[in-house]
């Protein structure tokens, strides 16, 4: 049943390191959150939809020259810009740290586009169209965004919805198959799991550059990135210093004071260029 | 006072302003309190008249058995043609209409076609309801006190039956399905009936 | 009433409110767009998913998948945790296999050709009686002068299409347009094995790749990936260190910790240069006996002209590019490279595809032996012969040579039938083979395609029998490269087909027809479902594996269930000694690439195509997800692009978006322009897979598309040793046209960010010394 759940803070972290720039969560994304097809034209206006994407970046020049990738998404903020600027509410923040769009709240100002510096939210310019055979992969779990609104990443969280209910009803692991002991299925005290629930790009990411968990989850493999994470953030609004050329963990843009919940790795780099 | 020349079409204007006003609150106001507004409430015609009455309030079928996906996943479903035939390939009605109707079923049945029944209740496309897990909570025996929609105590759990009743009415009785007819099944609905209960109201449990 | 600016504004919000108020009368057609549930099985629980195991067709490598399936509509693909290969992960290209289930340009049902060969025009007939009697007479007329053209086959399917064209007294090819032929070659010279092997980067401590895009398009690049990521911050190990030798500077370099920019075709001698360093230093690992590696004194001696010193400046190294002095540079190479063990050498792509391709992979292959990482832990994995006894566990491709051969037989007559599947030869072989015109002018030709979608080759046929997708059908795989045991992976079909579709799947006509014809003794099945369960039952009885069951019954359902059977203790041979002097026979076929056509020098350029990230050789080009999918390093989507150093660009004038012209010594193809400061000043690279002539409008080159086939333009050299294309071979001259476009590309789209690097000296300390 729907109970009151546990507390859950949902963070992603992205490890530079082991991304390739292969491209296989944007596919991924698109297919799991019925975003529209981005014909030649979306891209050539600049206004392709990728919730997820990856950008590369150049450094240097024939034949020292190096191209990173970097894969951007919604960084789930926690002082989210986005947000104030929202005239009817239409993102906000909700308890499990996740930024939420409503999409049946949202009338297009697009002041939260405006605001985003990460350039993560998409507005839907077009009806979104697909060919009719096609329609039938379209996710039924996920709203189609008419014209006119504004939409982003979700953390997927018509996956956390859905892996609540098969936790609750049906009582098994949905990756494994395996059978949850009926106690363990109140959501009031069972901590919904890596396996009860991974966005689509997690689940694709072939070289596990991405990793999703709860950040209260003490058992958690990268809970350590996220507590080394908010330790920045303390030390910063403290005034401290933080020596930044030993640790790997680091944020997007944290000098705006955003607080995301996607926590970023460093890429190490052998042979560094050296910098005019 | 007689209004001065200069001040006439502007008059008119005005008058013309009020009256589409005065006509785009009335429709509003029509929207707000019938639901859906402009006769789409009423019961639409289905292409067979079926009515509960029978079926649940004389004999006493649980809703389950036809609405039978009502306790497994999201949607209640309306039953394949083969379920009435669990009954009907022998039981016939007692007056004529009632053999005309059921006849329909079993033609239907023997010609293999689907008997495309009209949906009555309906939620907008971003709304994800799901039947199953409100079931499971109100008929729950370990949670001691339940709050109906309009926030009235349960004490006792209810049965599927019951609980299917708290939102749409008393559907057993009712020769003729029609919406509304028992919750407007508004936003503010859910949400208030959320709240008493002490269930998470977070946009994205509805909306995603 | 004038109209002021204030009423204007005043009449202007009065018209909003109305419409929005006439708006929220309305319903919108799709909010009551809900499928009739009284149209669905009864037993159906809607709302909930159910998961099917099954295999992707997208890649070559065939991935291990699960399919979401809910109220009939397959909805998403997710890698199979348990699969060994890709373990739950997957490429873009896999979750792309729903787009070929519900694409709207699907072939409906059998056709039958109306107009002239190759005008595109077809008329629907029915399978029963015209498609399935008109295949049977022609295959009964002209079964014995056939050639069936498959995709590169493995498992049941290629068991059944070999014994079919045998049966009937035909031919069968596998067709791939960048096929595996040199790299397989190199491997059965090198290792003497049949099937490719996997390497294991995971357990990796130094990644030495030449040309092999193996994170993006390379044979496997699902399990590299995979293996790569542990590879830089794996669990309880350092980070490993990879060196990428390359033509271009492709996604798998852009990855790598140095890039060498090399010369087309010159890997090879680089490879040798680098044994030759180990073993002058006596740096090879202890288990190689040196003398009949390198076949005595009289090797050593051939080994000697492949000093760094000699190689350096054939390979066109310079000092900018190895941060000092090349010789040097190669020096500590391979010195890191023997002593960072267990270390890989990798070669393929681009570095085989010269004339000298089947040199150049041996000579890099045969490093492994030197540093003792063949059959070893974090090393290169061979794998186990099939499970089952005669059915294939690697898929065979013809070469450049067998579709010349093939294109004569067509033009002469000779062959009079022609069988199309999952091939599109006429896209994916160069335009100068005229394959396109044979077919066109062959009057006693018969073409049959199965193919489910109109392409280059498709288009030419005379009777069309459309194919089930992937989704619909069974199959089986062996996967290549295994995980190092024996695997077989199983397909079945997740949904059926749409109504208003009304495809046969193509294994079962084979069977079918064989029946019909009298030719069954070798393919007694009714349906391929059956041979397939007879492979189970073939399992069941081995009584070993990944699966328990107490019946055939049950083990058919757990092994659909489970997605396939493995094996993990039978293993592919882990001792493989080399051939007696095997570094003096490589050497002794030591060639310098050859570049047919324009001559070098003046303003002739490399031509270095390369595989698309997500078309591949192009065979994918119809799925809109994967056209639209942005190059990793250009960002680029649905177009060609040729990617010219930014210099080169300065040099002739060219700025992005610019059209320009590439022209051979064959053809001339026109391209976007994408300079970018990684590529090689006097090479040009464009991707493989665009440009289709017929077909889904997605994949097709169509005015305004910009989307060109750079098959067109390649010389139709051949590498010496297997008859493959040597696609990397070839020179071109690039002009202006003069037009220009806006690229459609993601690059540019967003405000820049801040990419976090940490500089690791302790790593380089660690791995490397003498580069630190």
């Amino acid at each position: 049943m729907v109970a009151q759940r546990i507390n859950h803070k949902w963070g992603m972290v992205v490890d530079l390191d082991r991304c390739t720039g292969c491209q296989a969560c944007v596919v991924a994304c698109q297919a799991e959150n019925n975003i529209p097809i981005n014909v030649k034209s979306f891209y050539q206006q600049r206004r392709a939809y990728q919730w997820i994407r990856i950008e590369r970046y150049w450094e240097g020049e024939f034949p020292n020259v190096k191209a990173r990738f970097i894969p951007i998404l919604c960084q789930h903020c926690e002082n989210a810009p986005c947000e104030p600027v929202c005239p009817v509410f239409a993102t906000y923040h909700n308890d499990e740290g996740m930024n939420v769009q409503i999409y049946n709240r949202c009338i297009g100002t697009r002041y939260c586009s405006v605001n985003c510096p990460y350039s993560v939210r998409m507005f839907n310019y077009w009806e979104p169209q697909w060919p009719d055979r096609l329609r039938n992969q379209l996710n039924p779990d996920v709203t189609i965004r008419t014209r006119g609104i504004m939409e982003k990443c979700s953390f997927c969280v018509q996956r956390l919805r859905r892996g609540e209910v098969n936790v609750e009803r049906r009582g098994i692991e949905p990756l494994t198959g395996e059978s949850i002991p009926p106690a363990d299925r109140k959501l009031d005290q069972r901590r919904m799991k890596e396996g009860n629930y991974l966005p689509a790009c997690v689940q694709s990411c072939p070289t596990n550059a991405l990793q999703f968990a709860d950040q209260h989850d003490d058992t958690s493999p990268v809970k350590e990135y996220f507590d080394e994470a908010n330790e920045q953030i303390e030390t910063r609004e403290h005034g401290g210093h933080v020596d930044e050329s030993h640790t790997r963990v680091y944020r997007l843009l944290e000098e705006i004071g955003t607080k995301p919940n996607v926590v970023y790795l460093k890429k190490v780099d052998a042979f560094p260029l050296e910098k005019a | 006072m007689m209004p001065s020349r200069k001040m006439l079409p502007l008059m008119v204007a005005g008058g013309v302003v009020t009256v589409i006003m005065g006509f785009v609150v009335i429709v509003l106001l029509i929207s707000w309190f019938s639901n859906p507004p402009f006769g789409l409430g009423n019961a639409p015609t289905q292409p067979v008249a079926f009515p509960h009455t029978v079926h649940v309030a004389e004999n006493n079928i649980q809703c389950e058995f036809c609405h039978r996906n009502v306790t497994k996943g999201a949607a209640a479903t309306v039953p394949a043609v083969e379920t009435c035939l669990f009954c009907h390939k022998d039981i016939d009605g007692r007056t004529v209409t009632a053999q005309t109707e059921i006849e329909k079923v079993r033609t239907a049945f023997e010609t293999d076609t689907p008997i495309d029944w009209e949906r009555v209740h309906r939620l907008p496309d971003h709304v994800r309801f799901i039947h199953e897990s409100h079931i499971r909570y109100f008929t729950d025996e370990t949670i001691p006190v339940k709050y109906g929609i309009n926030g009235e105590e349960i004490i006792e759990s209810p049965d599927v039956a019951q609980t299917c009743t708290i939102c749409h009415g008393d559907v057993g009785n009712k020769t003729v399905v029609q919406p509304k007819t028992g919750q407007s099944l508004k936003m503010g609905t859910c949400v208030d009936c959320h709240r008493v209960n002490n269930i998470p109201t977070d946009c994205t449990i509805c909306h995603k | 009433m004038k109209l002021t600016r204030r009423n204007f504004l005043a009449w202007a919000g009065l018209g909003a409110v109305g419409a929005v108020a006439c708006e929220g009368f309305g319903i919108r057609d799709g909010e009551l767009d809900i499928q009739s549930p009284v149209q669905l099985p009864e037993d159906l629980v809607r709302g909930n998913d159910n998961w099917y195991a099954s295999l992707c067709r997208t890649c070559p490598s065939c991935e291990g998948i699960v399919i979401r399936v809910m109220e009939g509509r397959a909805k998403m693909v997710q890698g199979n945790p348990y699969y060994p290969t890709n373990q739950g992960k997957i490429h873009a290209r896999c979750e792309a296999g729903l787009q070929a289930l519900y694409h709207p340009d699907r072939i409906p049902t059998a056709m039958r050709r109306s107009g002239p060969r190759g005008s595109g025009e077809f008329l629907p007939v029915n399978w029963q009686p015209n498609g399935m009697d008109t295949l049977k007479d022609v295959l009964r007329a002209n079964g014995s002068s056939s050639v069936m053209i498959t995709a590169p086959l493995r498992g049941h399917m290629a068991l059944l299409a070999d014994r079919f064209a045998t049966a009937i007294g035909g031919e069968r090819l596998g067709f791939e347009a960048i096929d595996n032929n040199t790299y397989r070659a190199a491997v059965k010279s090198v290792f003497q094995q049949d099937s490719l092997p996997d390497f294991e980067l995971e357990n990796s401590k130094f990644i030495l790749s030449f040309g092999a895009d193996f994170l993006s398009t390379w044979v496997s690049p699902t399990r590299f990936n995979r293996g790569y990521g542990e590879f830089r911050q794996g669990e309880g190990r350092d980070r490993g260190m990879f060196y990428q030798v390359d033509s271009r500077f492709s996604m798998t370099a852009a990855n790598a910790d140095k890039w060498l920019p090399v010369r087309p075709g010159w890997e090879g001698y680089l490879a040798l240069s680098l044994a030759q360093v180990i073993i002058a230093e006596d740096l090879q690992d202890d288990s190689v006996d040196v003398a009949s590696f390198v076949g005595g004194d009289a090797g050593i001696q051939v080994l000697e002209t492949f000093r760094p010193e000699v190689v350096a400046p054939l390979a066109g190294l310079t000092s900018e590019m190895t941060g000092g002095n090349p010789v040097e540079f190669l020096k500590n190479l391979a010195r890191s490279f023997a002593a960072n063990g267990p270390s890989i050498a990798i070669g393929g792509g681009s570095a085989g595809a010269q004339s000298n391709g089947l040199f150049n992979l041996e000579a890099i292959y045969a490093l492994n032996f030197l540093v003792g990482s063949v059959g070893k832990k974090g090393g290169i994995r061979f794998n186990p012969p099939s499970p089952w006894a005669d059915v294939p566990n690697s898929s065979t491709a013809g070469s450049l040579e067998d579709w010349t051969r093939v294109t004569e037989q067509i033009r002469s007559g000779q062959t009079k039938l022609l069988l199309l599947h999952g091939a599109d030869p006429v896209h994916g072989l160069p335009d100068s083979l005229q394959l396109r015109d044979a077919i066109a002018q062959a009057d006693d030709l018969f073409v049959v395609s199965f193919s489910p979608f109109l392409d280059d080759t498709s288009v030419m046929a005379d009777l069309i029998l459309p194919d089930r997708v992937s989704l619909e059908d069974w199959g089986d795989d062996i996967s290549e490269p295994g995980p190092g045991y024996q695997i077989v992976g199983m397909q079945q079909p997740v949904v059926n087909p749409l109504s208003d579709l009304d495809p046969l799947s193509f294994p079962d006509v084979l069977l079918t027809m064989a029946q019909e014809l009298g030719k069954d003794s070798d393919l007694p099945w009714n349906n391929y479902k059956a041979m397939l369960r007879e492979g189970s039952d073939a399992l069941f009885n081995l009584n070993r594996g990944s699966i328990e069951a107490s019946s055939a019954d049950e083990f058919w359902n757990n092994l659909l269930k489970r997605g396939g059977w493995w094996d993990e203790l039978r293993n592919g041979p882990t001792s493989i000694r080399p051939a007696d002097g095997l570094l003096r026979t490589i050497a002794g076929k030591a060639a310098n690439p050859e570049f047919n056509g324009i001559a070098a020098g003046g303003d002739s350029l490399y031509l270095v195509p390369f595989a698309h990230n997500t078309l591949l050789d192009g065979y994918n080009g119809h799925l809109p997800w994967l056209q639209a999918t942005p190059d990793p390093l250009s960002t680029v989507t649905w177009q060609t692009w040729v990617e010219l150093n930014d210099t080169t660009a300065d040099r002739l004038g060219v700025k992005e978006g610019d059209i320009l012209r590439i022209e051979s010594s064959k053809d001339s193809i026109r391209a976007v322009a994408y300079p970018t400061p990684a590529a090689p000043p006097d090479t040009v690279s464009v991707p493989f897979g665009q440009g289709r002539k017929h077909g889904s409008d997605y994949a097709t080159d169509r005015p305004g598309n910009e989307s060109s086939n750079v098959m067109d333009i390649l010389e139709t050299t051949q590498v010496q040793g297997t008859g493959s294309l040597a696609w990397a071979g070839t020179r071109v001259r690039v002009s202006k046209t003069g037009e220009s476009v806006s690229i459609a590309k993601l690059e540019g789209d967003a405000r820049a960010v801040e990419i976090g690097i940490l500089p690791s000296e302790e790593i380089i300390k660690t791995i490397a010394p003498e580069n630190a």
